[in-house]
């Protein structure tokens, strides 16, 4: 019940909610006050002052006194809602919900209480509340098509799509007159009842309804793209190949129309002159397209490549198309076509240089013989076709014809990064960079290549070349506020090299938070795109943020930090062991140098913070981004390596990890690494099998097998009965009687030509317990394996060291000799 | 190479090609912003030959252009504004930045009736002011004093669009769909643009908003995207 205040309490009141509406947060806590000094307990005003403590940042005091004023007033819907909203800016959603219930049960005809829960609910797919809400609204106020539009969002997104798709019918069949042609909330309506007609697989409707649909329809692309896909499903061949060849006269760009025009023309697949004579037809309309003239290449075969390859690459080097081994490198998983291509290549180069023609001196991409070295260049800097020698050769022809040209200095720089010398890789690129001071580009790949030589510090300053100048906190703070996931991704891959803990973690929780944001910032879609009526586009959207986390960009920095965590844990308790004590001291010392070195570098960035804001003008306002943004209390990640719990802060990227990367294989193998630590062994059997399913030649695999069973017989019979149950009837890769040690040499043996496969048998010994020291031997003498690579001699090393094996030094110096070029090795 | 319509998913890697190629940068939100207002308008360049490496890679974006309508005109003139567009350096020469800037431009009058694009260039990137006066036709308006955060100017630069309204027109008579009335303006009640051959006399007259718009660009983002009252109880007390 609402507590009864005087008249002029009231209207003191009502002006509290004026000032927090207008954001005049002083003046509506003295309003405030006023009215608690005589009424210290009313709960609405308590409420109001909470909410305006909020927005002044201070959230821990507005959340007591939210709560103190549900106290007050339990039946009052003003605390609810505000005890809401409290929530909701803490994005804590599903309390947010929770309350704005109760607030709606107090206050069921709020349009307000009403909407807010709506948006709360769709923001965590609450699909039947959601339903439930928007059809209150839509009874509320039915005059309002978003109200119809958006029950039909919510009955096409919890998947009942007749359902969606009636709404939409019952709202056009109520209007007493056409809408106006160019009313485009009415165009976009009636082209997504289009495609939800036609995701319920009814083609001939969906094409029907089109055509009533389309003469006036605002989205032409759209109208034209759906009515030739409708076409060619309902298999009406010449009407497709209408819609098809009309989609390729507005963009021939786009390769799909190619393939589907091909499904519809009377073409066999297997006549490759008839379906390369389709592409020709556009290539004579577009002389500058390329996809008409490229794209034969992947289906011809033979003599027919060759001849249309010879053309294609031709004209490309003519031409001086930087990205031509880029379009054509794809191709190289056939033999026949990567070898084509390169003697093709190397004709046309022979040609040039007998025609003596000059290339420019300027830094313009060069044309023919120089674009000819640089496509030879990268053909064999290629990893399907190495051979970095002749890489190397044909990069520093290039570079004697053009000495200025950028590509050229880029292709050096990636020929030393495949070498492994990160340090001639940097300063390569570094050079190249320097000949285009105004190229971000160039500016970026230099930033990248300092950082995989573990320069942190070079990279950050080329990077602050290109941040914002007004940016007061340095670039750093720019990169962060930007969503600047590949720095943050590469520096945490740096400082975790250079074993800086703490930065790295922080660097990798960084990212997790840029996607924390990207899953929030669509809530205020959930409102803004049914004002605009794009309703296709937010339907995409939501499905695209139901998945965001799959995408490379997280997975990769939420491994990274997954394996950072399991090896924080392990030299934990290598520290703690027997034979440790040592090797503690080491480590202890080495953690305590780099958080000094941490705590020292970010007190040079406070000073310099304080000297840029020193030199800002005073009469400038302040950018409203630097003035908002709440203080980082942890920004070089001390508090984040002082967890006690690593393998518990790992699982919180891991679970990300397993839902939305299933199939990722690093994934599975390092959520085993996790639960097998954490002596879950269910959960290690899950990852283990969903590995087996991806890979099971990978050579993790075998290791991770003959771990689970080699613990299975210690652990299993104290385990419970149903757990040992599930086991026994699910872990049958390996049986319960393998002698584990045979198993495992035997593997080794049938894998001796495979680093990677042998790296992972001695791992097994290990784990079986074979003596340490000549486990350690073992491993070092990898390098005799035929056909190592040095980055499987990096895991090597970063393994010895990891065990503070005593062959660490051997082993560096006798790859340095086998590798003098890898700079992790000198 | 595929040049195409741009999707919600495409948008990290978008943002991504944005960092590496340009110091105006965005926040996520400010893309979505334009894919969800103008899902026509914004088109991409994606590398399809590129092999592979995890089961979830996303197409690789080497181009972009991310337009807009203006919402409010100055000028009451119903027009596009091409907020950014890139290439990447190793995918030049191919005509992409004409491509995608064509695609978008067509869009603009098919869908929001626009009478011209509008867009700024620095005044020392002579490739992009090249691409926009040479190939595709754009005038230079008038120049922005330290329009760039580094102090760099801007030209301010603009397209008349009849030529393509003119073709649409003519298709439309001249196809199966054939219709004797004028379309009119998609939206509402604007003015008419400068006459033909005159294009942009009342451009010239807009009040210098631009520079500030870039800074609601990159930190508010979306300021105009929440409605004032969404987040207040205010309302709720209001209506007992």
């Amino acid at each position: 019940m609402p507590q009864p205040l005087s008249t002029k309490e009231n209207s003191l009141f009502r002006q509290v909610i004026r000032n927090y509406e207008d954001k005049q947060y002083k003046r509506g806590l003295k309003a405030a006050e006023q009215i608690l000094k005589k009424n210290p307990k009313h709960g609405d005003t308590m409420a109001m002052k909470a909410l305006i403590m909020n927005q002044q940042g201070k959230t821990d005091e507005a959340f007591a006194l939210g709560k103190d004023a549900l106290m007050a007033d339990m039946r009052s819907h003003i605390c609810w809602h505000v005890y809401g909203l409290l929530y909701r800016s803490q994005k804590n959603f599903e309390e947010a919900i929770k309350a704005y219930k109760s607030a709606l049960k107090l206050e069921p005809e709020s349009a307000q209480i009403q909407r807010d829960l709506a948006f709360l609910q769709i923001q965590m797919r609450d699909f039947a509340g959601y339903i439930q809400s928007r059809s209150a609204m839509l009874q509320a106020r039915p005059q309002i098509r978003q109200n119809w539009t958006a029950l039909a969002v919510a009955h096409h997104l919890s998947g009942d799509l007749a359902q969606a798709e009636k709404v939409l019918t019952t709202y056009e069949e109520s209007l007493k007159s056409p809408p106006s042609k160019t009313d485009y909330e009415n165009s976009e309506a009636v082209m997504y009842k289009n495609t939800i007609i036609a995701e319920q697989g009814d083609y001939e409707r969906a094409l029907e309804h089109l055509k009533t649909i389309s003469r006036h329809n605002l989205d032409r692309l759209a109208v034209m793209e759906l009515r030739a896909e409708y076409l060619a499903k309902l298999d009406r061949k010449e009407e497709a190949e209408k819609a098809y060849r009309a989609l390729l006269d507005r963009n021939p760009d786009h390769p799909d129309y190619y393939t589907k025009l091909l499904e519809v023309v009377n073409v066999a697949a297997d006549d490759q002159a008839a379906r390369k004579a389709v592409y020709d037809e556009y290539v004579e309309k577009n002389p500058r397209c390329d996809a008409a003239k490229r794209l034969p290449l992947d289906f011809l075969t033979g003599d027919a490549f060759r001849e249309a390859a010879k053309a294609y690459l031709g004209l490309m080097l003519d031409r001086g198309i930087p990205s031509t081994f880029a379009n054509l490198k794809h191709l190289y998983v056939d033999a026949f076509k990567k070898d084509t291509l390169g003697a093709i290549a190397q004709e046309y180069l022979e040609s040039k240089k007998s025609s003596g023609e000059k290339a420019p001196s300027n830094g313009d991409p060069p044309k023919g013989e120089g674009a000819a070295l640089y496509y030879l260049a990268q053909h064999y800097n290629y990893h399907l076709s190495r051979d970095l020698a002749k890489a190397m050769d044909f990069v520093n022809q290039g570079l004697e014809l053009a000495p200025k040209n950028l590509e050229f200095h880029m292709t050096k720089a990636r020929i030393w990064k495949h070498y492994g010398n990160t340090q001639k890789a940097a300063d390569t690129m570094d050079e190249a960079r320097k000949l285009d001071l105004k190229d971000r580009y160039i500016n970026t790949k230099a930033a990248k290549y300092q950082l995989r030589n573990d320069n942190s510090e070079k990279a950050l300053e080329l990077m602050g070349m290109f941040t914002r100048p007004d940016s007061q906190a340095g670039p750093l703070s720019d990169l962060i506020d930007m969503q600047c996931v590949w720095y943050m991704t590469e520096d945490g891959e740096t400082q975790a090299r250079k074993g800086n803990v703490a930065l790295a973690l922080k660097r990798f929780h960084l990212v997790n938070g840029f996607f924390d944001v990207w899953v929030e910032d669509q809530f205020d879609f959930h409102s803004f795109s049914l004002r605009k009526g794009q309703i296709r586009a937010y339907v995409d959207m939501i499905r695209w943020e139901d998945q965001v986390r799959e995408h490379p960009f997280y997975s990769r920095s939420a491994l990274d930090a997954v394996n950072l965590y399991i090896s924080m844990h392990d030299s934990k308790s290598l520290a703690n062991g027997v034979n440790g004590t040592d090797a503690n001291g080491d480590d202890a010392a080495e953690r305590k140098k780099a958080a000094k070195k941490a705590k020292k570098e970010a007190q040079k960035a406070e000073r310099e913070a304080a000297e840029r804001a020193a030199k800002q003008d005073p009469n400038k306002a302040k950018s409203p981004l630097d003035e908002n943004k709440k203080k980082d209390d942890d920004p070089n990640g001390l508090k984040l390596a002082a967890t006690e719990q690593p393998l518990v802060e790992a699982t919180k990227f891991l679970s990300h990890l397993l839902q939305y990367s299933p199939k990722f294989i690093d994934a599975q193998l390092a959520g085993f690494e996790v639960y097998i630590r954490r002596e879950k062994y269910l959960l290690a059997l899950r990852c283990l099998k969903s590995a087996l399913d991806l890979d099971a030649s990978h050579p993790r695999v075998h290791e991770q097998l003959v771990h689970f069973r080699n613990v299975l017989n210690t652990k299993l019979a104290s385990l419970p009965a149903k757990v040992q149950e599930v086991i026994k009837s699910e872990f049958t890769a390996l049986d319960a009687s393998t002698d584990l040690k045979k198993y495992n040499a035997d593997f080794q043996a049938k894998n001796s030509n495979s680093a990677p496969h042998v790296i992972a048998a001695i791992k097994a010994k290990k784990l079986l317990g074979e003596d340490q020291s000549k486990v350690e031997k073992e491993l070092a003498d990898v390098l005799s394996v035929k056909g190592i690579k040095f980055e499987d001699a990096k895991e090597v090393l970063a393994l010895l060291r990891g065990w503070r094996s005593k062959e660490v030094d051997g082993f560096k110096k006798a790859a340095a000799e086998k590798w003098p070029e890898v700079t992790a090795f000198a | 190479m595929d040049i195409r319509l741009l999707r919600s998913s495409d948008i990290p890697l978008i943002q991504h090609a944005n960092l590496e190629n340009l110091p105006e940068n965005y926040f996520m939100k400010y893309y979505l912003y334009h894919a969800l207002s103008w899902p026509q308008l914004s088109f991409v360049a994606v590398d399809v030959s590129r092999p592979k490496k995890t089961p979830y890679d996303y197409p690789k974006i080497v181009g972009y252009v991310l337009a807009k309508m203006e919402e409010e005109p100055t000028d009451g003139v119903q027009h596009g504004h091409i907020t950014s567009l890139s290439v990447m350096r190793t995918h030049r020469r191919l005509g992409i930045a004409e491509k995608l800037m064509r695609q978008s431009q067509l869009a603009m009058v098919e869908t929001f009736g626009a009478h011209y694009v509008s867009l700024h260039v620095r005044v020392s990137n002579k490739a992009a002011i090249h691409l926009y006066s040479v190939t595709l036709g754009f005038d230079r308006e008038k120049t922005e004093a330290k329009y760039y955060a580094d102090g760099e100017d801007a030209y301010c630069m603009k397209l008349d669009l009849s030529a393509i309204r003119d073709q649409i027109q003519e298709a439309r008579q001249a196809g199966p769909d054939a219709e004797p009335e004028d379309e009119g303006e998609p939206v509402g009640d604007v003015g008419k643009a400068g006459d033909e051959g005159k294009q942009g006399q009342d451009l010239a007259a807009r009040p210098k908003e631009q520079k500030r718009k870039v800074k609601v660009g990159r930190a508010l983002g979306v300021a105009g995207l929440v409605e004032k009252d969404e987040s207040s109880a205010g309302g709720a007390a209001k209506n007992p």
